[in-house]
């Protein structure tokens, strides 16, 4: 579509000088913004700060139809048109939402994964399972559970790596990266599920030892540690699932 | 112009416009507009998520600062956006020359020995 404006405001007008009006909403502006916010995804601040950079940018366009002598209401038309359809540029922000969230969820589980798994490694080092650093849970020595474990080191290194691969996808990597819509969140969801992998193995764990011989187990960090995965398996689950929703909204 | 005929250079555009200074999305546009000569034809809607994009990858900064009573998210680039802008530009010489040479008519074609 083409600006409307293009004939009736003289080329580089600027932005308005000092004594703008105040930020008048209009109601066609505000008809148009809401448009714009009812479809874009992600978290209400997120858009919050979308809507009120796109508030800015259309005032200052209103601004310079009035300065080209147009009334208020007929340069916020204008200026309405020149933004363009409301679904095209909910869209256009679609991508950036997706990899926010990715980001923040490959983030939040790196900096909880090695909080849950100290608490882990303090459960095993605390309870008197006879474990060596190395391996904690040998003493309880059943293949199942050394089998546990590696699927327990499997997922963590899964997880490691979805992290790695949404974190760079969407930070400053992208500059070198081809832009592959949807692969950050892809990896984010992996990650969340990998991590709940992990915490559920961990928990499955617990389980068994308290099956097998709970008086060996330091209650404090136990529970400490099965707090802690029960409430990343919660939070990871909703973060995957918003992940793979938005990734679902990118064309 | 469209915006079709734009992809792939719109990134190096919009480095382009904020090489002076740091710049609003609004400036931002007009400046686009005024720089093509009123060629460049793309909704203005869609130069913001565009500019998230250039700041996500770290080649421009943002900062929200309020001027006449109005906030606005103010742009300017980093010093690997201007990096990113030497190359862009680099590239587009070559690959300028390399099609004008092509597209040149075989009347003015050296002739072969």
């Amino acid at each position: 579509m083409s600006p409307l404006g293009a004939h009736v405001r003289p080329a580089g007008l600027g932005m308005p000088g000092r004594g703008a009006p105040p930020d008048l909403t209009d109601p066609q502006a505000e008809r148009y913004l809401a448009a714009v916010m009812t479809r874009l995804p992600g978290t209400a601040r997120h858009r919050a700060e979308i809507i009120a950079e796109l508030r800015s940018g259309l005032l200052d366009a209103t601004d310079a139809y009035r300065a080209a002598g147009l009334t208020a209401e007929q340069g916020c038309r204008m200026a309405i048109g020149e933004f363009g359809d409301p679904a095209r540029v909910a869209s256009g922000f679609h991508a950036e939402i997706a990899a926010a969230q990715s980001r923040k969820v490959a983030g939040t589980l790196l900096l909880t994964g090695p909080l849950v798994g100290l608490l882990w490694i303090a459960t095993a080092l605390c309870s008197h399972l006879g474990v060596r650093f190395a391996i904690p849970w040998h003493h309880a020595g059943a293949a199942a559970t050394e089998a546990g474990l590696l699927l327990v080191a499997a997922a963590v290194a899964v997880t490691v790596c979805a992290v790695a691969v949404s974190l760079g996808s969407t930070g400053s990597l992208t500059r070198w990266l081809p832009d592959r819509p949807g692969r950050a969140s892809a990896a984010a969801a992996i990650a969340g599920f990998a991590a709940i992998g992990a915490d559920g193995l961990g928990l499955a764990l617990l389980a068994a030892q308290l099956d097998l011989a709970p008086g060996r187990l330091s209650p404090v960090p136990a529970c400490a540690a099965a707090v802690a995965s029960l409430a990343r398996i919660l939070l990871a689950r909703r973060a995957a699932r918003h992940c793979l929703a938005l990734r679902a909204t990118l064309s | 112009m469209r915006a079709e005929a734009l992809k792939g250079h719109l990134d190096g555009i919009l480095l382009a416009v904020l090489e002076p200074g740091p710049r609003h999305g609004y400036a931002i546009m007009e400046q686009l507009r005024v720089r093509s000569g009123g060629q460049l034809d793309l909704p203005t809607g869609t130069l913001y998520p565009a500019l998230h994009r250039l700041e996500r990858a770290g080649l421009v900064r943002a900062s929200w600062s309020e001027a006449g009573g109005r906030r606005r998210r103010v742009y300017e680039l980093t010093p690997a956006g201007r990096g990113a802008l030497d190359t862009e530009r680099g590239a587009w010489s070559e690959f300028s020359a390399a099609i004008t040479t092509l597209l040149r008519p075989a009347s003015l074609e050296p002739s072969a020995p």
